[in-house]
């Protein structure tokens, strides 16, 4: 018997987007469900089918969720509108939202966004309360200069090929001195964008309204960003921010961006499936407790397994 | 296109169904690669799907057992067990298509399970299309560990010089978890099985085997197999597709070269 029942959906305007539902298997639900999206150009499985073992592994501790393709990515079709790819990405995850709302009666949310979908779970969590909960991987990191320095550095150092230490003390000296360096810095992808909503300032009053509004956050950084990590060096200039004294941030070297290995993922899995039930539950109490404390979403609720469901832009 | 499962309760399997949008006889079930191959290919799979379907192609893409979408972990996949998946899934499509005819088009190791289902004479594929075929399992896998602990170096800021020293003292290091695709040990031992010789196409349908001319293995197998009499084309095929590559820019997703030549080739 599987710990989880799963659903593939169709939703959102003329059901242009593509998702799947995974549910408890045995037992309550608790009253918050999960948002996995697509990281990068990855379709909703994410890097290594991270999301789909993500999600199983929720389900086996009462927490649903939904995977979704947002529009133009995976097996959704484009838009129609021509609202910009972030604006895009919100509105597809309202409507996610608003499909669960009505399939599982669950109507409060946590986001995991990897990389781009760090980017994009910051933008939902601003537009909609019901976020309760974001965690961003590998998302807007704003470090500064000593930190940079010293992570290009240790990664020079590092380096066994014959000279590549001086060519790349070269390297980190010339971009130290660059005026480009003075950006924020992050990862690079065709998902990034130079957009308002890309900026260092919109990324701290965005952070601040969220702890304002007590929208439980994790930034969690791998070992692919840097090798070491003093005093939140990622938070840059935005240590002292009110927001970043509810901040809850994690720099795990052992884990890297792509998920490449299978220790890799397990810690993965386990830190964010800890986060999502400390956020979910607040004292630590299981999903039973939380459902009898006031959660309105049990077994009655579960969608059918079989039938892929077409619904028409579900309204909240 | 509808997203369904389809199979037995205890493996159920995750498919879309691309519904042809004009007569013809024809349809289409995609053999996906495995591991970070099929996250590869997703895309491009996807794009022919909808372009065939505009044609008038009925079109099943499907994730095997233990994989995508699918139920099951990832150790719990196997090449009998993913034979198997190919035969259910040409019989959904089937259910969902007939009468139409059902060409089968896999890619690497979704090639090989193609030529794997189709002899064990359960489906009746009336061609199937092999792109870039593993017809070397060991080879394979050593090509696969090394790609992963290529990932590794380029993943980390920092990379481990251990990595590759394991790599290179350890013939089974990195053999269980390619490019971060658990694998059992039942699997590993099947793909140290395969080889050119047990690797066998059948003579009940047209085989065309599409393969780059510098992959040796797959142009000497195709050429064993047509000694066989058995009716097999093989024919010269270069893409830009990098099998293994995240979908990241300066590496395309979705190459016209090979969505052009897949749909030629299925309407060949």
């Amino acid at each position: 018997m599987d710990d989880y029942n799963e659903t593939p959906v169709q939703f959102g305007p003329d059901g242009s987007l593509i998702g799947i539902i995974t549910t408890p298997g045995d037992g309550p639900m608790a009253p918050v469900a999960c948002i996995l999206m697509n990281m990068g150009a990855i379709h909703r499985i994410g890097p290594r089918r991270a999301n789909v073992k993500l999600a199983r592994q929720m389900a086996a501790r009462g927490i649903s969720s939904i995977r979704v393709d947002l529009a133009g990515l995976g097996d959704s079709r484009p838009a129609s509108e021509t609202a910009d790819f972030r604006t895009q990405a919100v509105l597809d995850v309202q409507a996610a939202m608003n499909l669960v709302g009505t399939m599982l009666g669950v109507h409060r949310f946590v986001l995991i966004g990897l990389c781009s979908g760090a980017h994009n779970g910051l933008s939902v969590a601003v537009a909609d309360p019901r976020l309760v909960g974001l965690l961003m991987f590998d998302g807007p990191n704003f470090p500064g200069r000593r930190a940079r320095w010293e992570r290009s550095l240790r990664r020079a150092l590092a380096d066994p090929r014959p000279g590549a230490f001086f060519g790349r003390v070269l390297g980190v000296l010339r971009r130290t001195l660059s005026p480009q360096q003075q950006q924020p810095a992050g990862n690079q992808n065709i998902f990034d964008s130079t957009g308002p909503r890309d900026s260092a300032e919109y990324f701290c009053r965005s952070m601040n309204l969220l702890a304002e509004r007590g929208v439980a956050t994790m930034m969690f950084f791998t070992g692919s960003v840097q090798a070491k990590d003093r005093r939140r060096d990622l938070l840059g200039p935005f240590g002292k921010e009110p927001f970043a004294r509810q901040l809850e941030y994690r720099f795990a070297p052992e884990i890297d961006h792509g998920l490449t290995s299978q220790a890799s993922q397990q810690a993965f899995m386990n830190l964010v499936c800890d986060w999502a039930l400390r956020v979910i539950h607040g004292d630590g109490s299981t999903p039973a407790q939380a459902v009898a404390a006031g959660g309105h979403a049990g077994r009655g609720a579960r969608p059918s397994t079989t039938l892929a469901i077409k619904l028409e832009h579900a309204s909240s | 296109m509808t997203p369904m499962l389809f199979g037995p309760p205890q493996r159920r399997l995750f498919g879309l169904f691309h519904p042809p949008e004009r007569e013809r006889d024809i349809a289409v079930l995609i053999c996906a690669p495995f591991g970070q191959e099929m996250v590869r290919t997703h895309r491009l799979f996807r794009v022919l799907s909808d372009r065939l379907a505009r044609a008038g192609v009925a079109v099943l893409r499907f994730d095997c057992h233990g994989t995508g979408d699918s139920s099951g972990d990832d150790t719990d996949g196997d090449l009998d067990g993913w034979r198997r998946d190919v035969c259910t899934a040409h019989e959904e499509l089937h259910r969902l298509s007939a009468p139409r005819r059902i060409v089968w088009l896999g890619s690497r190791l979704g090639a090989t399970l193609a030529v794997l289902a189709a002899r064990s004479g359960r489906s009746d594929p009336s061609k199937v299309i092999l792109w870039d075929p593993i017809v070397d399992g060991a080879r394979y896998l050593d090509a696969m560990r090394e790609k992963h602990v290529s990932a590794l170096e380029a993943s980390y800021w920092i990379p481990d010089r251990a990595w590759r020293r394991r790599l290179a003292d350890d013939k089974d290091a990195y053999t269980d978890e390619l490019l971060g695709f658990a694998v059992s040990p039942t699997l590993r031992n099947q793909l140290r099985a395969l080889t050119p010789q047990s690797l066998q196409l059948t003579a009940s349908h047209e085989t065309v085997v599409l393969a780059d001319p510098e992959d040796e293995d797959a142009n000497r197998w195709a050429r064993m197999q047509a000694e066989r009499q058995i009716p097999v084309r093989l024919s010269p095929f270069q893409h830009s597709l990098v099998w293994t590559s995240d979908p990241f820019p300066n590496s395309a997703m979705v190459p016209a070269e090979a969505l052009q030549r897949l749909v030629a080739e299925i309407n060949g």
